[in-house]
Parts: structure tokens; C-alpha cells; sequence
């Protein structure tokens, strides 16, 4: 982990209002876990919370790597300004967990679910995936067709099966994730999953199935990033503590935290 | 590299410098150790602790403003026994003084905090946290009250022959009252201001922001209003004041000491920059050569103008 004005290389519009931005920088070196985020400081000084953002894919020859994100609010519109050759402070990586992406055996099937947002570390873990020849079926879910992005960054990658839902119908099946999921009827090894929380909670039936493994990345609001604030935490499923999203997770095992 | 120039004696505090990290943005100093060394802070103070384990509010806990930012964590931690055994043994490691915040929900409970931690040779000094705006008993029943601020403080002084400051609210209307107040009762020091009391709202919901609706603020937006009250309380009285709000660098700091403060406290910087300690006592050594000053003290207000 350090913290590293890094250089912004490329930041662009790949869907409505959702930005690709690839920074370059010694901390590329330091990713290793599909999952882990950036905590990024807002330009113009006066926004006082980093704004964290999931890694979505990290190109080790070129020095880069690639977060994608939704201008929601003031910090990710400045973002969006942010032009090749601007410097951005950046804390990272941060999160101690990933998705166990070296887990699956290759005759197992991984299914990767994720909504909006969510999915830019799902491209990270199906990346990890293909590359260790295990076969996966990527479920993802956006409102509608102008915000669709990675569809062919997924079907890419060798091993790919991938479904793409939109809730208005304009694109893909009609419907949510959830939605395509009852027409299956395959008991996945594993899942793999990040995205709002009702998404997340309509997926923990699935991952209660006897043989399923299912993690979940969390997102919330963040302060510090690094364990010492605890704004970001979440109940374990017992109710009896809580977690940390930006240090203990930010992925887990659905079976331990509480949705 | 220690600078003379920059030490601090406070009663129970002998600081290098006199910033220190504030209570509930540095946890127990775990997760900041991996970022510097933490004996080039002049103490730590750590996470406000109760006598048992506290898991704190729902989320979200926190929200932007304006220059600043709203929380409503809850007092989450261990209990004042783990934080004995396990959290202190660790800033023990270190070559730094600890400033053990204390919050309760009773009288008793403060005492039984302070009972558990007296002992504990790292622990300089208690500072009493009568002012967290986000729990429903958790202290600031006493720090709106001069007369419960008082018995509060006479109370733990029994129980403890290490020096207690006071960690003063600024949701009062007249802040000097309750400084003069823990004063006679036996105070060694004050420590303000804590956060202001605030709230958002989202507009898409129609709710508020935080889980627990309404949150302290603090950030560079509460600035003013903490150094105002920081020169309120020097004219009154000549305890040591450790003050904060908002401060993100030297120049902030020196302002601080200029309104009275003898030593100061980090916040919410530490979470935008996590080396925000350290860089503000490498400018402070540049900013005494600057105003050619011998001593940090001699910044300070002398207060007592009355």
C-alpha cells in the first residue's frame, strides 16, 4: 500500500455517465487481488473524503491499471475533467481480500453476477479466471441499454459465457440479474458477485445452495480506507460484530456478513 | 530528527512536538504505523472508550459536506479491557505519550474506563469525552451541563492520580462556562472543540443522509467556529488547551496557538492524507525558521487578559 500521485493516462466515457480511467504508476505493482480499490483524492482540495473505486484490470507491462466509475456526485464530476497528464493522489491498494480467484478447480463452473457499477471488479476476477483456464457464465445487469459497458471485454476472454440484462428491456433480456438467474438451472461451483445491495441480497438464496460458494464484494460510504475510522463496516451474519469493508473485505463470504 | 523547538510539556504529556492525531480518526494507531513511524508524533490520542464492547450505529456513518464531513460512528470499540491488554501494548511499541479518551453513558462508567486504564504506564493522561454528539447517552449529557461537567470531573479525579483533560462540546451556548466549571473541579487541561452537531439530507429519498439522522461535523468548515472558542476559553482560564477542528496544516496550527492553544489535534485531514501528522510537523520546523521563533510556545496566546 502507498500513497502516489499517480498519472492519469486515459479517462473516457465508455457508457452514459461511466467513465474508464486508467492511471499509471509504481503502485500497479503492488495489485495483486481482484477486488481491492483505490482511494482517490478529489481535485480542488476543499472535498475532504477520498473517493474509493474497485480496480477493474491491471496491465503490468504498461505500468497501468483501470478502474471504471459512475458520475454520481460533485467528486466523480471532477473526475470526469480529469484529462491525460493531470496527477491524482491515490492511496492503494487498499482491501486485504479478492475474490478466491485461485480456488476453483478447472472442471469447476464459476458464475459472476454483477449490477451497475459493481461490475468492474467482476471483470478483474473473470480475467484471473480465464487466465487459469477456468470456465465462467458472467450475468450482468444495468438499467438500460446506454449504460451497458465490458460486454465485450467479457465475451473476450476465453471461457466466457456472457448474459447481459437490462431492466427496461432496450438491450439484453428484460429484467434484473435476479430474473435471469430462476431460468437456470446449472448449481454453480462458485459465485462471484458485487453490485446494489437488493441484488446482493436476492443472490444470498443462491449462494445458500449446497455446493455454492459465494462471495460478495461490498461497497459504502468510506473515511479513512484503511480500518481506522469504522465508517464502513457491516454486521456479521451471527449479528454479534461487524466488519470492515475497506480492511477486512472488501470481499466476503456471503455466509459471513450480514446483507 | 527531533526539533527542540518544537517540544511540549503538557501536564502528563511530555510531546516532541505538539501535534497529535485526534480521538476517533486514528483508531488505535494500527492502521496509521503502517504509513510512519509513530514516535514522530507528539502523542496519540486514541479511539474514545467505553467500559464494554460497543459495536456502534448502523451505516451509513458518514457523509461530505462542504469542506467537511458529517459522522455518526457511535463510539465503536473493543471495551476499555481489550483495549488494555491488546491496543495499548501495541502504541507501547512506540517512543509516544497516550491521551485515553473516555466516554460513558453513567458516571460509573467513566470511572470504571479510568479504573481499567490508570494503570498502564503508556497512558499519559485521560481525556474525557462529555461532548460525542452521536450516541444517546454517550457523554454529551454531561458537556451541556456546567454542573454535570463539574461532578463528572471531580468524580474521576478521585479515582486517578494521572492528569484529566476535558473534552469540550461546542453545541453550548456559552463554552466558557463549562471550561470554568471542570476547572474548579480539578481539570489538568481542556481539549476542544469536538464536532459540531450537523445533518444532510437526500433529495432522492426525502431522508436523512446518516443511519443515525443527524452526525458531528468536522473538517476544515468548522475551523473558525473552533478557533473562536479556543480564544473564548484562553481569555478565562490558563489550563493547558489542546486544540482542534479542522486543522489540515502548519499555517493551521500556528493559527491555533495564536488563539491560545498550547498543543493541537488532527482529525479529519488524516483521512484525506494519511501522512498528514508527520508533514504538518516537518512545515511547523520550516515555519519557525520562517518567523524567526525560538520556541512554539512563544506563539501562543498568554490568555487571562482579564
Amino acid at each position: 500500500m502507498r500513497n502516489e500521485m499517480m498519472t492519469v493516462a486515459k479517462n473516457q466515457e465508455i457508457a452514459a455517465n461511466t467513465y474508464e480511467l486508467t492511471l499509471s504508476g509504481a503502485l500497479v505493482n503492488d495489485i495483486s487481488k481482484a477486488g481491492t480499490f483505490l482511494h482517490i483524492e478529489v481535485p480542488g482540495g476543499d472535498l475532504v473524503l477520498r473517493r474509493p473505486i474497485s480496480i477493474a484490470s491491471v496491465d503490468p507491462v504498461a505500468g497501468t491499471c483501470t478502474l471504471v466509475y459512475k458520475e454520481m456526485g460533485e467528486g466523480t464530476k471532477r473526475l470526469a475533467r480529469c484529462r491525460p497528464g493531470d496527477l491524482l493522489a491515490v492511496l492503494g491498494p487498499l482491501g486485504n481480500t479478492g475474490f478466491p480467484v485461485e480456488s476453483p478447480q478447472a472442471e469447476d463452473h464459476v458464475l459472476l453476477i454483477g449490477g451497475g457499477v459493481g461490475v468492474p471488479p467482476l471483470y478483474y476476477a473473470a480475467y484471473e479466471l480465464a487466465k487459469r483456464k477456468v470456465t465462467f457464465t458472467v450475468i450482468l445487469g444495468f438499467q438500460t441499454k446506454a449504460a451497458v459497458f465490458y460486454e465485450e471485454q467479457f465475451r473476450y476472454l476465453p471461457g466466457s459465457e456472457v448474459q447481459i440484462m437490462t431492466d427496461d428491456g432496450s438491450y439484453g433480456g428484460q429484467g434484473t440479474v435476479i430474473d435471469a438467474l430462476k431460468t437456470r438451472t446449472d448449481r454453480p461451483a462458485w459465485l462471484f458477485s458485487c453490485g446494489p445491495r437488493g441484488m446482493l441480497r436476492a443472490l444470498e438464496i443462491v449462494s445458500a445452495q449446497p455446493g455454492t460458494k459465494g462471495y460478495v464484494s461490498l461497497e459504502e460510504r468510506m473515511g479513512c480506507g484503511v480500518g481506522a475510522c469504522l465508517a464502513c463496516v457491516c454486521e456479521t451474519a451471527d449479528r454479534s460484530s461487524y466488519r470492515k469493508i475497506c480492511q477486512d473485505g472488501p470481499v466476503f463470504a456471503f455466509k459471513e456478513v450480514l446483507l | 530528527m527531533i526539533d527542540p523547538r518544537l517540544q511540549v510539556k503538557l501536564p502528563g504529556l511530555t510531546m516532541k512536538n505538539p501535534v497529535m492525531p485526534a480521538s476517533g480518526c486514528f483508531a488505535f494507531g494500527r492502521e496509521y504505523a503502517q504509513f510512519y513511524d509513530l514516535s514522530e508524533l507528539g502523542a496519540v490520542a486514541i479511539k474514545g472508550t467505553t467500559s464494554g464492547l460497543r459495536s456502534g450505529n448502523a451505516t451509513p456513518r458518514v457523509a461530505e459536506t462542504p469542506s467537511g464531513m458529517l459522522n455518526a460512528i457511535g463510539l465503536q470499540n473493543p471495551g476499555a479491557e481489550a483495549v488494555r491488554d491488546a491496543e495499548l501494548p501495541f502504541l507501547a511499541n512506540y517512543d509516544v505519550p497516550v491521551l485515553a479518551n473516555v466516554s460513558g453513558s453513567t458516571p460509573e462508567e467513566y470511572e470504571e474506563v479510568i479504573r481499567t486504564l490508570t494503570d498502564v504506564e503508556n497512558v499519559g493522561a485521560f481525556e474525557l469525552n462529555i461532548s460525542c454528539p452521536n450516541v444517546k447517552e454517550g457523554g454529551i449529557q454531561f458537556g451541556t451541563d456546567p454542573e454535570a461537567a463539574a461532578e463528572l470531573t471531580a468524580a474521576v479525579k478521585r479515582i486517578t492520580s494521572k492528569p484529566v483533560y476535558v473534552k469540550l462540546s461546542p453545541n453550548v451556548t456559552d463554552v466558557t462556562a463549562i471550561a470554568l466549571a471542570v476547572e474548579s473541579a480539578g481539570a489538568d487541561g481542556l481539549s476542544l472543540i469536538n464536532t459540531l452537531l450537523g445533518m444532510r439530507m437526500d433529495w432522492q429519498t426525502g431522508k436523512p443522509v446518516l443511519a443515525n439522522e443527524k452526525g458531528g461535523l468536522s473538517g476544515p468548515a468548522v475551523k473558525p467556529v473552533a478557533l473562536r472558542m479556543i480564544y473564548d476559553v484562553r481569555q478565562v482560564t490558563r489550563l493547558p488547551i489542546i486544540g482542534m477542528g479542522g486543522i489540515q496544516t502548519a499555517e493551521d496550527v500556528i493559527e491555533f496557538m495564536i488563539a491560545g492553544a498550547d498543543a493541537i489535534a488532527v482529525g479529519t485531514a488524516n483521512f484525506s492524507n494519511p501522512f498528514a501528522c508527520p508533514s504538518i510537523i516537518q512545515e511547523l520546523s520550516k515555519w519557525l525558521e520562517r518567523l524567526d521563533i525560538e520556541h512554539i510556545g512563544d506563539i501562543r496566546q498568554q490568555g487571562e487578559t482579564v
